[in-house]
């Protein structure tokens, strides 16, 4: 199975996390996003009119939406990610995928205009991103009263790694996630999963490493 | 001041807070030892809430050098045979713990934090609001104790609003002990229209 991957991009970052935690390998294909621009060039737009990544390709199959690829990758081999027990709880997993494109919109639009200089209207970009923060603020906030740490039930889904990047990484596009207990605690229990993964901003639970006998942990002081 | 509730910082966590002495991590050690320390580290600046708690002790993200709940410097990685110079150490803060609400002592002098013996605490939630505007919005009572009482989703609540630099208000909201599971919920709900109407009102007041 072929990722087309951008270290830096959060929609791929929810591919790899997913095959990851489920333990899929993957093939990594780097696509020179910035500054290349490599995702808008020939190559790439023949296989995403689209323009954009992840692509995932497994034999005849190729995907271009980071949802369907999560979609993909649980139904091979943890159907329980799905996140489909019952018929609410499938309309609920579905209506985080979709949430999740607004925090694409949103956070992330706010991510590129603040890290990649991308024009656009930042306040407007902040402020839907906020919208949506305190939308999945209460929802988690239920979410914990029902005794559940996770956005559809009481164990991880696809709607939880679909959410997951965009809110980890909204500091960089000036948001903070300071007024947000219930979300800081969610994205701990993520960061906590066995065979979780990093990007660049967002780290594993250091104190689950164990104490460093020698040197530094971060850079050398 | 109250600044946050038990339930939302739980064993070997740490958390950002905005105080009138500045930006603090509130943090809690494994064994539950709840200590404040100012959310910077004497080593380079880095925020301390970034970092991690493990054991009895709070670690900067950055090199990892440790502080003890009365800010002493524990451990430098670096150098791991050094014994901290004691004069390397964070500002600390006293805080307590009742009800399930966090206080900050703002002042030595400062009396008792207020005990409410039929309310528990449900959650909190920023409004882009001071707490005149709440207070109104709410349409309720203000103690002396500086609580706020009214009515959500028709239950009685009680209202911990703590004012940010920024403008904003941190709101700890506490429900009725007896409250149901569907009653906390509603009263979440309401508390959300609540947030709508003291934020309207205030943009309201704003374009006038
Ligand atoms: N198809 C969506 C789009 C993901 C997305 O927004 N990808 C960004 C990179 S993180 C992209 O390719 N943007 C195109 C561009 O900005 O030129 C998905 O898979 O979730
Ligand atoms: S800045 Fe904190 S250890 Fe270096």
């Amino acid at each position: 199975m072929k990722l087309y991957d951008y270290i830096l991009s959060p929609s791929c970052y929810k591919v790899r996390l997913l095959a990851a935690l489920l333990g899929i390998p993957l093939e990594l294909r780097a696509v020179d996003f910035h500054p290349g621009g490599e995702h808008r060039k020939p190559e790439l737009l023949a296989l995403n009119p689209a323009g954009s990544i992840p692509i995932l390709e497994d034999g005849e199959l190729r995907l271009t939406e980071s949802a369907a690829m999560l979609v993909y990758l649980a139904s091979l081999t943890s159907p329980d990610w799905l996140g489909r027990d019952t018929a609410a709880e499938a309309a609920r997993t579905e209506q985080w995928l979709s949430f999740a494109q607004r925090l694409t919109a949103s956070l992330g639009g706010a991510r590129l205009c603040e890290m990649l200089l991308r024009p656009g209207d930042l306040a407007a970009l902040q402020a839907a991103g906020i919208a949506a923060l305190r939308e999945l603020e209460a929802a988690l906030f239920a979410q914990r009263l029902h005794g559940e740490d996770f956005l559809v039930a009481g164990r991880p889904t696809i709607a939880d790694i679909a959410c997951f990047p965009y809110v980890a990484l909204a500091p960089d596009g000036s948001v903070s996630l300071d007024p947000y207990p219930s979300i800081r605690l969610w994205l701990r229990a993520i960061r906590a999963l066995p065979g979780f993964i990093e990007m660049p901003g967002i780290h594993r639970l250091h104190e689950l490493k164990p104490e460093p006998v020698h040197g530094a942990e971060g850079e050398p002081a | 001041m109250p600044v946050a509730l038990s339930s939302d910082i739980p064993p070997a966590t740490v958390i950002p807070l905005q105080t009138p002495s500045g930006p603090m991590a509130l943090w809690r050690s494994a064994s539950g030892r709840l200590s404040m320390s100012a959310d910077r580290c004497p080593h380079r600046g880095m925020r301390l809430s970034h970092g991690f708690v493990r054991g009895e002790a709070l670690s900067c993200i950055y090199h990892g050098w440790s502080y003890s709940q009365d800010g002493h410097c524990l451990r430098i990685p670096a150098h791991p045979d050094l014994e901290p110079p004691a004069a390397i150490r964070v500002a600390t803060a006293t805080v307590c713990e009742t009800g399930g609400v966090v206080w900050l002592a703002l002042a030595q002098t400062e009396s008792q934090p207020p005990r409410f013996s039929h309310h528990t605490p449900l959650r909190s939630l920023a409004f882009a609001a001071a707490p005149t505007a709440i207070l109104v919005a709410l349409n309720g009572r203000a103690s002396a104790d500086g609580s706020m009482q009214g009515e959500l989703a028709g239950l009685s609540v009680i209202l911990l609003c703590a004012p940010q630099p920024d403008g904003t208000s941190m709101v700890h909201v506490l429900a009725p002990s007896d409250a149901t599971l569907e009653e906390r919920l509603a009263i979440s709900s309401a508390t959300e229209a609540l947030r709508r109407t003291a934020e309207t009102a205030l943009a309201t007041e704003a374009a006038a």
